[in-house]
């Protein structure tokens, strides 16, 4: 807690800064509504259970949308939670819609607003073609990008189109997060197209972006490398190779690597002995190992293998062109 | 039958025939031995209730042998003394007492007459009716070519001056009868005579029997205004006319006819009795004017309807055996017939049906006999309880197509109101996408206009309605329907039913509630009412119901117990996906479903459904801090939850076994109840109290981490002095202290001074 940024700032700047008076303001305020129930069991007890929750990342568990996105903390916790509660469905090999999606993110956030999954399908599918299914991966490291770094790729884009009418980019004024919402994917013609926009001259504004920028952003340095490979790209073409690139992945550090992604032994373990509770299972222990295989004709291949094979999956299924291109 | 009614006719015209009739004719184309010769036998009345017989073509069945009822004309052994071809011919005399007392007559000559049967009708004639013989009919062939010429002797005319029988004697033509204007009976039966001719100077004529000749017209009859019996019976009559001036006839038969068409009768206001059967008729039609007209037989016809007979008021007996009448329907006249005592209808398709003779029996209460069977009270009282019963189903069945009717435009109408009320939200999401200035989804603000849109709307409907609907509030906009073990509710405003006390049968009964237009957050609204009310529904169908999310489902497991799911993919976009179903029995799990829109549950989707969202379960119920798991759960799960966590915290391991079951259980649902469904309005109306309550906290938070760090600050400066501060201290009390002495003195001078 105490390092040396501490002191450059004023206390209370200091905490606001760093969401602290975030959650001690909700810890309040789930206080102030559970009152009654929590003076049953200790006051000292709560703060304890909540900031504990709030390390474990479990406090984001089906709470408001305005909290969820209100810290960085929180986004990746929810993408975690999303990425462990889901990653069998995932695991199941089924593709799925925006909608379906959408319906999973509502039932970790009850509140949770369409038009964020929209923009992470679009990052994955055409604009043309947003009623595709898209595999489990594709859509949750599209997702991971635009929910993380939202307001980052709201003026990303804003920058993108002045940079593309041929505005000096440098001019803009940092737009306020309502306004990101006007932008709309650029008009099919120009996303077609090959040449986008330069790219070293779009690292020199995101930089300067980043440095401005009070939300999170990913690493300059990962940036940079990605644009450092291509001469030009498009804004869509940019978000894939973000959504794509295992050191944003793993400076974020909400999910695991794409190859790990259907790996959680732990919560398989857990799995597996829910499976064997499954009410009309007599012989639940009996059965429960034999399960797999019998099961196996609708998941498709034992869980090990089938892992592998999504992999490969994964790298077809529910992409679109774009996303092939942008491959770096 | 009556045979009184019979009896008073016959006895009438009895009197008017009262007399033997013998006589002569002599032809002069015929030689001389060609006599003919007449007898009547005055005697004979050997068919006394036979001739009752008001309907002929019973005898003629009887005649080829077919016994139809128990009174079929066969010769007793007493008609067959008298004569039986005169019997035949007088049976085919409809109904006519005075021919059986009077006339029963047989013809005989040496060579006219050579039928099969001539000796055996001669004995008869001749131990019948010895006095006879001496009878002598000539005909003389007349100065006229073609027309004989009929004479009788003058004795014979004293003894039958007023009746004359010229039966079968192969007459072609009406013979010129002269000299027997007093002739009131006049007999052509049996002839092949094709015109009636010559005979209109027969004034007095009363009775003209012309049964079984070849006549294809009615006419020559205009000068007998005082002929009362007219039996035209077995010709070849087209068409019923020229009976203008026959204003007193009593008898009608025109039976065995070709006539396809009751006309030119209205005048007959004396007519007694028409004998119509054996025609052509298609229909009855047109008998206004008979006003005395106490039978009408119309056997025997393709009679498929009949009208008008409600217009005779004195109609007693009507015989409509053998016709092609399918329905009460087209003889309904005959209901409002106060008169008619007797009926048959047997031989037509109406009397196949089930419902026939209890049909006729209540709609002609007057009736005394239906198809010559007496009428009973008892029968009556059936016909009057089967219609009773009928009238109700009927009554029933009408009310049920005007409910149905009221039914389907209720119907026609909320669809109509909820394709609105979607349009115009879908509109306003729209909007809403556009103007993002608005916040994402005004409900209520919708739901007024849409409300206000209403009345305008069911208004023209109303207007458009026809007179038999008026009656029904089409206005509705919901429809509440119990149909066997099935409610159906229709439209937003059907929520309210559950409000009704319902009866414990009816609420019992009840196992599945299909729900229709209406928006599913609303029916979540009702369900703490439904398990209440209705504690047996086991299927829900949902239509039409906006149901969206997959968090939606949540909101069913608040129910007592599902067994059944059945989600129309109109109107509810979530069972396009793939994972619905899944996700409906990982959460349902605890009612174990049978079926999910029709299909079988099997254990293989119960363990995908486990499968897909089992982890989600238990993140949720694992990884929640507690403190949100009770404001999560509801109030009646917090107690459960609560002995949950004593019973771990207690006795770990100890209880497990005793309690193993009942915490799967338990724990099976707290690991999904954390899974709920709020409502959307219900969820901003949460928010909007966060909100506030957010605000505060800020405010609170913002003032005491203020003050924190104001202290802190000062604590830090405080730090920061203490060193200093202390050391001066330090350095102070030494330098006081440095001169011994001094401070010695200045001490006890201190101390002095205090006192």
């Amino acid at each position: 807690m105490l390092s040396p940024e501490r002191l450059a700032l004023p206390d209370y700047e200091y905490l606001a800064q760093r969401h602290v008076l975030t959650y001690m303001e909700d810890a309040v305020c789930q206080l102030l509504e559970n009152r009654e129930d929590i003076s049953q069991y200790g006051i000292a007890r709560f703060f304890t259970e909540y900031f504990n929750s709030v390390c474990q990342g479990t406090h984001i568990l089906f709470r408001e949308f305005s909290f969820i996105q209100a810290t960085p903390h929180n986004r990746a916790s929810f993408l975690r939670a999303f990425w462990r509660c889901f990653r069998t469905v995932g695991k199941n090999g089924d593709l799925l819609t925006m909608r379906e999606y959408h319906c999973l993110l509502q039932l970790l956030c009850p509140d949770f607003p369409l038009e964020l999954t929209q923009k992470a399908a679009r990052i994955v599918l055409m604009d043309d073609a947003m009623d595709c299914l898209m595999s489990f991966s594709d859509f949750l490291f599209a997702f991971q990008i635009q929910f993380y770094y939202s307001e980052f790729l709201d003026n990303v884009a804003v920058i993108y189109q002045d940079l593309l009418s041929g505005k000096n980019p440098n001019t803009v004024i940092v737009p306020t997060s309502s306004s990101g919402q006007h932008y709309q994917r650029p008009a099919l013609g120009e996303a077609g197209m090959l040449e986008g926009v330069e790219a070293s001259l779009f690292y020199q504004c995101l930089e300067n972006l980043c440095d401005r920028h009070k939300y999170s952003c990913p690493p300059p340095a990962l940036v940079k490398e990605i644009l450092s490979n291509v001469q030009k790209l498009t804004f869509y073409g940019f978000l894939v190779a973000l959504s794509k690139h295992h050191g944003i992945n793993q400076a974020l550090g909400a999910l695991p690597d794409k190859g790990d992604l259907m790996h959680d032994p732990a919560m398989d373990e857990e799995l597996d002995r829910l499976l064997a509770q499954v009410p009309g299972l007599v012989n639940a222990t009996s059965e429960a190992s034999c399960l797999p295989s019998r099961t196996s004709s609708r998941v498709g291949s034992p869980w090990r293998p089938l892992h592998h094979s999504r992999k490969v999956d994964t790298e077809s299924d529910g992409s679109t062109e774009e996303t092939d291109e942008s491959e770096t | 039958m009556i045979p009184g009614k019979y009896r008073s006719v016959s006895g009438r015209a009895a009197n008017n025939v009262n007399c033997g009739l013998h006589l002569v004719i002599q032809t002069s184309t015929l030689p001389e031995k060609n006599k003919t010769e007449f007898r009547f036998s005055r005697d004979t009345s050997p068919f006394p209730g036979r001739l009752l017989q008001h309907d002929l073509e019973r005898n003629y069945s009887s005649r080829q042998g077919i016994a139809r009822d128990g009174r079929v004309i066969s010769p007793s052994p007493r008609n067959k003394s008298s004569f039986i071809s005169s019997t035949t011919n007088v049976t085919e005399l409809y109904g006519l007492d005075m021919k059986t007392t009077t006339s029963s007559f047989s013809a005989f000559g040496d060579c006219s007459i050579q039928t099969p049967f001539k000796s055996r009708l001669r004995q008869g004639c001749h131990s019948a009716g010895p006095n006879v013989s001496g009878d002598h009919i000539n005909l003389v062939s007349s100065s006229l070519p073609s027309f004989p010429i009929l004479q009788r002797s003058s004795e014979e005319k004293s003894l039958y001056s007023d009746r004359l029988t010229l039966e079968r004697q192969k007459l072609t033509v009406c013979p010129i009868i002269d000299g027997e204007e007093h002739l009131r009976l006049l007999n052509f039966q049996h002839n092949f005579i094709t015109r009636i001719q010559n005979i209109s100077n027969l004034q007095s004529l009363i009775f003209l029997d012309l049964y079984d000749n070849q006549i294809e017209e009615i006419s020559g009859l205009s000068t007998l205004r005082s002929l009362r019996v007219l039996l035209l019976g077995k010709n070849r009559i087209k068409k019923i006319s020229n009976l203008e001036n026959l204003k007193n006839l009593d008898v009608l038969d025109l039976h065995g006819n070709q006539i396809t068409k009751i006309e030119n009768v209205n005048h007959l206001c004396d007519l007694r009795v028409l004998n119509l059967a054996r025609n052509f008729l298609s229909h009855v039609d047109n008998l206004h004017g008979l006003d005395s007209l106490t039978e009408l037989n119309l056997r025997h016809n393709q009679i498929t309807f009949v009208r008008d007979v409600d217009n005779l008021p004195c109609l007693q007996r009507l015989f409509l055996s053998f016709n092609n009448i399918s329905s009460f329907d087209s003889v309904s006249c005959l209901a409002d017939s106060t008169s008619l005592s007797d009926i048959t209808f047997d031989g037509n398709p109406l009397a196949q049906e089930s419902w026939y003779k209890h049909t006729v029996l209540q709609n002609m209460t007057q009736l005394r006999q239906l198809d010559m069977k007496r009428v009973t009270e008892e029968e009556r009282r059936v016909a009057s309880v089967v219609a009773k019963k009928e009238e109700e189903k009927k009554r029933e069945s009408q009310k049920q197509s005007l409910l149905k009717e009221k039914k389907r435009l209720t119907i026609n109408n909320v669809a109509r109101n909820w394709d609105l009320q979607q349009r115009v939200s879908n509109n306003a999401i729209n909007a809403d996408r556009k103007d993002c200035a608005s916040p994402p989804r005004d409900s209520c603000q919708l739901d007024g206009s849409t409300t206000s849109s209403l009345p305008a709307e069911t208004g023209s409907l109303d207007s458009g309605l026809t007179s038999a609907l008026q009656g029904l509030s089409v206005t509705d906009t919901h429809l509440v329907e119990i149909e066997g073990d099935t409610l159906s509710l229709y439209g937003s405003g059907a929520l309210e039913c559950l409000d009704r006390n319902w009866s414990l049968q009816t609420a019992g009964m009840v196992t599945t509630i299909s729900f229709t237009f209406i928006e599913f957050d609303e029916i979540v609204q009702v369900f703490p009412k439904l398990k209440i009310k209705f504690p047996n529904s086991l299927h829900l169908k949902f239509k039409e119901t906006n149901l969206v999310m997959l968090q939606q489902f949540n909101a069913l497991a608040q129910l007592r117990r599902v067994d059944q799911l059945t989600v129309d993919p109109q109107g509810n976009p979530v069972v396009n996906f793939t994972l619905w179903k899944y996700y409906v029995l990982f959460r349902l799990s605890h009612f174990s479903m049978q079926k999910i829109n029709g299909t079988e549950v099997t254990q293989n989707d119960m363990i995908m459904a486990e499968r897909l969202f089992g982890i989600l379960a238990h993140v949720a119920s694992s990884e929640l801090p507690q403190y949100r798991m009770i404001s999560i759960l509801g109030d009646a799960r917090r107690k459960q939850f609560r002995y949950l966590l004593e019973t771990k915290g207690k006795k770990p391991g100890i209880a497990s076994e005793e309690n193993n079951d009942s915490k799967r259980v338990m724990g099976e649902n707290t690991n999904r109840a954390t899974l709920n469904y709020t409502t959307k309005e219900w969820h901003n109306e949460k928010l909007e109290e966060i909100k506030e309550k957010k605000k505060f906290c800020q405010m609170y938070v913002e003032d005491l981490v203020k003050e924190a760090t104001d202290i802190n600050m000062k604590n830090e400066a405080l730090q920061k002095l203490w060193p200093q501060m202390f050391i001066e201290l330090v350095r102070d009390a030494v330098i006081e202290i440095r001169n011994k002495n001094t401070y010695m003195k200045v001490c006890l001078q201190q101390i002095t001074d205090q006192k």
